[in-house]
């Protein structure tokens, strides 16, 4: 056994010096130490702690030590340790790296084991050594989020460093996106400066800043929360159209996607305002409780506007401003967010589709007669709650604009929250004539549209379009609409496979037509747009869009005062435009001149709905029996309701007057019919195309019933032609009204456009 | 309070103690009422103590008078609830003494069988005012005294009702100090040097879990005892803390000759392996003398109390190297398993001499140390420690690790005994240079140079 001894004692006689000596001495400690810690740490730790006291001032003992305890996750020790290496060892690179990773970690929102024992140990550290080492941290960082991260940890933890740091990291980060030249407020520096930053500067007491300041955070604050709310999601909905909308994943460019979430941004928004509020003395309780309350609020300010001078002036001004801006964008964007969900990407747009806003037409089945008194004695009501001389004329808007009690018809089973979007529509117009019922609050918000370039933003403008399409004003809107197809116009290749685009293209093509409509221009125009190889599209394109080229004298409101919005559908639309069309032709049909083209066509167009148009039909008979004659070529392509092939058959018989009826079009399109019509688009199979259940039931009668009908035609010794056409017909009954219609509006597009004046 | 002895007589030996406890109960209360200082309980009372509780014959000629097992432990009962009742320390404290204290004579024997039974019960019924009375009494006493009571108290919870180890297990929470005196008693009893004195293993585990939910506990005594109070002589130490390095320097020599034992004996029961249990009290014991720096600064005791006394450290050396020799003769087999044990023994020792003198428990120089290991055979650390560790000529952390003001690395050759000496002559260089990372064979064999303190480094 000695013999072992001596050759463990087998020393060498060498000089080294005593540096060289106290290291390998360290080396020798730290190995042995390093040797034991994975079968017995204790042991490994006993030897640590020995070679600690017998070389207080070696790093690696130290570091080994904590190494020991930081791979053991014991919190407190492993705390204890690294506060030790940092008292004793502030300049030691490993030190660094090490407090780099619990810096990173306590940044990161990442929820492993690991991570939390990082910062579990940060948390053991005293805290005047946590402010010391979070401070050097951020001189070492070069990176500016990651440097504001950092002291923003800081400031988090103690409240009294944001008196010195608090306004110089905001400026920081806002100078950082101003450098970087971001395109959007919803960016890194701005969601940091915003969320994190701005409560801490806002809700310091210790801390005075000037009014200016504030709103200046003020407003940044709100263009964030606006532009986060309203983000569009284009780029997601074209890659991956399967994916769910609503579950899409929103990541800020520099941001993980945990923090990249503003959990109810409208309301942070609310609470940074009500602090603003408060430092700024704005007068009004200091709690804002809610944007409608706000709204309120400031109205009732408004009153004492014109009476303030100077400086509480332009405090009143700036209190009214800001607030009413933010209700305005915060209803503007409700609203939309129920028209047109697909705009926005924290909006479910699965829930509904897109609405529009439209003139209602659900009287143009009524006497054209009445219908003329009605609207006249309307304008004569008109003139007297005026009080003025003024006529109703077109370019008169600032009339219309004052149809304040315009009604917006919905169907309720199929908005459910209808209620809450015709308010927010309301809360949104109302906060908008606020801002535009002084000069001194329209220049002030109009600064903040343009440093907002909320002229950028679509769903603005389709709130805006809206609201003076309700206030009457077609002509700008139908401008503002110009730009927005525009915007809108589908690249080619950029079609989405759900024709949800061009749907929502032609959402504003029919908005234009229908403000045309409004307007009393009734040029059909059958644009010249390709996008036909759906028939959504080609119902959409041939019937709705309707532009100027002439103006008619005759220039009413002739619907009225009432709008509708209807669900942006080729089932909702196709009536609408139907509709549309019948009320034009309409016009024409029934004035004391002979117009059989525009009569015919209001045949062909009352088949829709039928029998709702009875009356119509009958009228449009009267004036047939009237003129004793009538020529209407297509009569044959596009009448198939029996009823009306009925009365027609009638006509000529002695009974029915012996009318002259010219109904034939040229025999081949008799023996050939469907050479010349287009492919029907109802060979697609399209769940939305399919006719209304009471088309067939409407069919199946007339089946059950043709013989009859043919028989009392026929036996009363028309000619044989008229007869063969009738019996052809008779047997069309069954087809799909809808797929005739849609022929009658593709292939006689050309007269259609023609016929109207 | 004499006078009484005459209506305790008739009575039966049960109510004759209780009458009598009763009495003692107001004698002391006025006792400490009058005020005198120090209140001394009289002669005379002492003995009706030891003839009416403690039943030591008066005289030759009286009959003896006996308790049979029930009568005592109604005794014990009334006993405990006379202690939880009296809420004066003082009173409560005099009274236990008057009881316990050892008085030299006859009785003791009986006071001791008692007073083992008083502070069993009152650990299995938690009467915290006796075990805190213990405590005093534990720490006034003789250590055999001391001793004893430990043993009865670890035979009654370790040894003779398994399991019932966890009611002992509290009283860390319900009487700290006791506690910790118990812990110091355990330690002073079981010296490690047969199987006898060898602890159970309940009773390790036991302190270690102590120590590593509180290591504060082994001080408990130190930090309530006042810097004037005298030690009574030949009581236990202040700490258990010599007691704990000698069990973990010794034991892995010690179990593994009970182990050998076992073996020979031809059981095959498997013993769980004792040696995480020291490693992680040997680590505890570390982490005490760590903490002993601030405390001792704060009572202006920092280098001037050893809690490590020197003489005990040299028997324990002496007797290591009796052991080492020992292991060295009987075992032929398992020699790198035997040289491994022996090693962690001494590697043991030099952490504990190390950390308790750089922490100052132990007031002694370098070359003092040198002079108890001097016997023991080479080891590395143990080398390390005894030479001090290398100041660096640019470094001034380095604080002094050892109190005494010279001679800290005063060079080897003073030291003529030094078993490990590398230029003995009878110890020729062994080690190969190329398997010697330390090495530098450039530098020249000298000895020595002024200002280098020890000349030779470690074989790492």
């Amino acid at each position: 056994m000695n013999i072992i001894f001596i050759h463990k004692n087998g020393h060498i006689n060498y000089f080294v010096s005593a540096n060289m000596s106290a290291q390998k001495d360290c080396e020798f400690l730290v190995k042995r130490a390093r040797e034991l810690v994975s079968e017995d740490p204790c042991a490994a730790k006993a030897w640590l702690i020995t070679a600690r006291t017998l070389y207080p001032a070696d790093f690696n003992i130290q570091y080994e030590m904590y190494i020991i305890e930081r791979n053991a996750e014991r919190t407190a020790s492993a705390g204890r340790l690294l506060y030790d290496m940092f008292i004793n060892f502030p300049e030691q690179p490993i030190v660094w790296r090490e407090i780099s990773v619990i810096t990173a970690a306590l940044r990161s929102d990442c929820q492993d084991k690991h991570a939390q024992f990082l910062r579990g140990l940060f948390e053991t550290l005293p805290g005047r050594v946590q402010c010391e080492m979070l401070l050097k941290a951020t001189e070492q960082c070069f990176n500016t989020l990651e440097k504001a991260e950092m002291l923003l940890l800081l400031l988090k933890r103690f409240p009294e460093s944001v008196v010195q740091h608090g306004v110089n990291l905001g400026e920081t980060l806002l100078e950082a996106e101003a450098s970087e030249n971001l395109e959007t407020p919803v960016n890194c520096f701005r969601k940091l400066f915003v969320c994190d930053v701005l409560p801490l500067i806002i809700n310091n007491v210790d801390m005075r800043l000037p009014a200016s300041l504030l709103q200046k955070y003020m407003l940044k604050a709100a263009e964030f929360y606006i532009g986060y709310v309203t983000r569009s999601q284009e780029v997601g909905s074209l890659k991956s159209p399967g994916v769910s909308r609503g579950s899409q994943r929103y990541v800020i460019d520099g941001l993980s996607e945990k923090s990249s979430v503003v959990a109810e941004p409208w309301e942070r928004l609310l609470d940074i305002l009500a602090v603003v509020g408060a430092r700024c003395e704005w007068q009004g309780d200091k709690g804002q409780r809610s944007y409608v309350d706000m709204l309120q609020r400031v109205k009732e300010l408004c009153c004492y506007l014109p009476g303030l001078e100077g400086e509480t002036r332009s405090r009143c001004c700036s209190q009214v401003v800001i607030c009413a801006a933010l209700v305005l964008f915060r209803s503007a964007f409700l609203y939309v967010s129920t028209v047109q969900p697909a705009l926005f990407q924290g909006v479910n747009a699965l829930s509904s589709g897109p609405w529009i806003l439209l003139e209602d037409l659900s009287s143009v089945y009524s006497d054209v007669e009445v219908e003329r008194g009605a609207v006249k004695h309307a304008h004569k009501k008109r003139k007297l709650a005026d009080g003025r001389e003024k006529t109703m004329s077109s370019d008169d808007e600032e009339g219309l604009s004052k149809g304040r009690g315009r009604h917006i018809l919905v169907n309720k089973t199929e908005m459910p929250s209808w209620s809450e979007t015709l308010d927010s529509f309301r809360t949104a117009r109302e906060s908008w004539d606020l801002l535009h019922s002084h000069d001194g609050l329209e220049t002030e918000f109009k600064k903040i549209c343009a440093s907002w370039k909320t002229d950028s933003w679509l769903w603005f403008r389709i709130f805006l379009t809206d609201m003076i399409i309700y206030q009457g004003q077609y002509r700008k809107a139908l401008s503002s609409l110009h730009q927005m197809t525009a915007v809108q116009q589908p690249q080619p290749g950029q079609q989405s496979p759900s024709g949800q685009a061009s749907l929502e293209h032609h959402r504003a093509l029919i908005q234009q037509a229908s403000c045309h409509y409004a307007l009393g221009e009734y040029r059909v125009y059958t644009h010249t747009h390709t996008h036909t190889h759906t028939h959504i599209h080609s119902y959409i394109n041939t019937h709705a869009c309707m532009v100027t080229s002439t103006r008619v004298p005759l220039v009413l409101s002739i619907l009225g005062n009432d709008l509708r919005l209807l669900p942006c559908t080729s089932k909702a639309i196709l009536p609408f435009c139907l509709q549309l069309m019948l009320a034009c032709f309409k016009l024409r049909a029934f004035t004391d001149n002979r117009d059989d083209l525009s009569l015919g066509h209001v045949v062909v167009l009352l088949q829709y709905d039928w029998p709702q148009g009875e009356m119509l039909f009958l009228k449009a008979v009267d004036k047939i029996c009237q003129q004793g004659s009538f020529q209407y070529e297509n009569f044959f392509n596009y009448v198939t309701n029996i009823d009306m092939l009925e009365e027609f058959a009638y006509l000529r018989t002695p009974e029915g007057g012996r009318i002259q009826l010219e109904l034939l079009p040229n025999q081949g399109m008799l023996i050939k019919p469907h050479l010349l019509l287009p492919p029907s688009p109802l060979t697609h199979e399209s769940p939305l195309l399919h006719p209304p259940p009471q088309v067939y039931v409407v069919c199946l009668s007339v089946y059950s019933c043709r013989h009859h009908t043919v028989t009392r035609g026929i036996t009363k010794g028309v000619k044989e032609d008229f007869r063969l056409a009738m019996e052809r017909q008779v047997s069309r009954c069954g087809e799909n009204l809808l797929s005739v219609l849609h022929r009658f509006c593709i292939n006689e597009k050309i007269i259609i456009i023609q016929s109207l004046p | 309070m004499g006078d009484i002895r005459q209506s305790l007589l008739p009575r039966d030996v049960l109510s004759a103690a209780k009458e009598l406890l009763y009495h003692l109960d107001i004698y002391i209360c006025n006792l400490v009422q009058s005020g005198r200082q120090p209140p001394q309980v009289d002669t005379k009372t002492l003995e009706l103590v030891e003839e009416f509780i403690l039943h030591a014959p008066k005289d030759r000629n009286a009959p003896p008078r006996r308790m049979n097992a029930l009568q005592e432990l109604q005794l014990l009962e009334i006993m405990c609830s006379c202690f939880q009742e009296q809420s004066r320390d003082t009173v409560r404290q005099l009274m236990f003494s008057a009881l316990f204290s050892l008085q030299g004579n006859q009785a003791d024997e009986s006071r001791m069988a008692l007073l083992g039974k008083l502070v069993s019960m009152a650990i299995a019924v938690g009467r915290v005012p006796i075990l805190e009375c213990a405590a005093t009494w534990l720490q006034r006493t003789h250590r055999v005294y001391c001793v004893r009571l430990a043993r009865v108290l670890v035979d009654d919870y370790c040894s003779l009702v398994p399991g019932s180890v966890s009611t002992l297990y509290n009283i860390q929470s319900s009487s700290p100090r006791f506690c910790c005196q118990f812990i110091t008693a355990v330690a002073t009893l079981y010296d490690l040097t047969s199987e006898e004195l060898t602890p159970p293993l309940e009773l390790l585990q036991m302190i270690v879990s102590w120590l590593q939910d509180d290591p504060r506990l082994v001080l408990i005594t130190f930090l309530n005892t006042p810097l004037s109070g005298s030690q009574p002589i030949s009581s236990l130490d202040l700490t258990p803390l010599g007691g704990l390095v000698r069990w973990c320097v010794k034991a892995p020599l010690a179990y593994r000759r009970d182990k050998k034992q076992s073996l020979t004996n031809g059981s095959s029961e498997c013993e769980p392996d004792v040696g995480p249990l020291f490693s992680a009290l040997h680590l505890s014991v570390l982490q005490v003398f760590m903490l002993l720096p601030n405390i001792l600064n704060e009572k202006g005791l920092f280098g001037r109390l050893a809690l490590l006394q020197m003489e005990p450290l040299a028997a324990l050396t002496s007797d290591l190297s009796r052991l080492l020799d020992q292991a060295d003769k009987h075992t032929h087999s398992s020699s790198t398993d035997t040289h491994a044990l022996s090693q962690l023994a001494l590697d043991r020792l030099a952490q504990a001499l190390q950390v308790a003198m750089a922490n100052g428990a132990l007031l002694c120089s370098r070359e003092d140390l040198r002079a108890i290991c001097s016997r023991l055979p080479h080891n590395n650390l143990l080398q390390l420690v005894m030479s001090g560790p290398v100041m660096y000529f640019n470094n001034i952390h380095t604080p002094p690790l050892a109190f005494s003001p010279h001679a800290s690395h005063s060079p080897i050759t003073t030291h003529p005994t030094h078993p490990t000496h590398p230029t003995h002559p009878t110890h020729p260089t062994h080690t190969p240079l190329a398997s010697h990372p330390s090495s530098h064979p450039q530098y020249p064999a000298q000895p020595f140079l002024s200002g280098m303190p020890f000349p030779f480094r470690p074989s790492h």
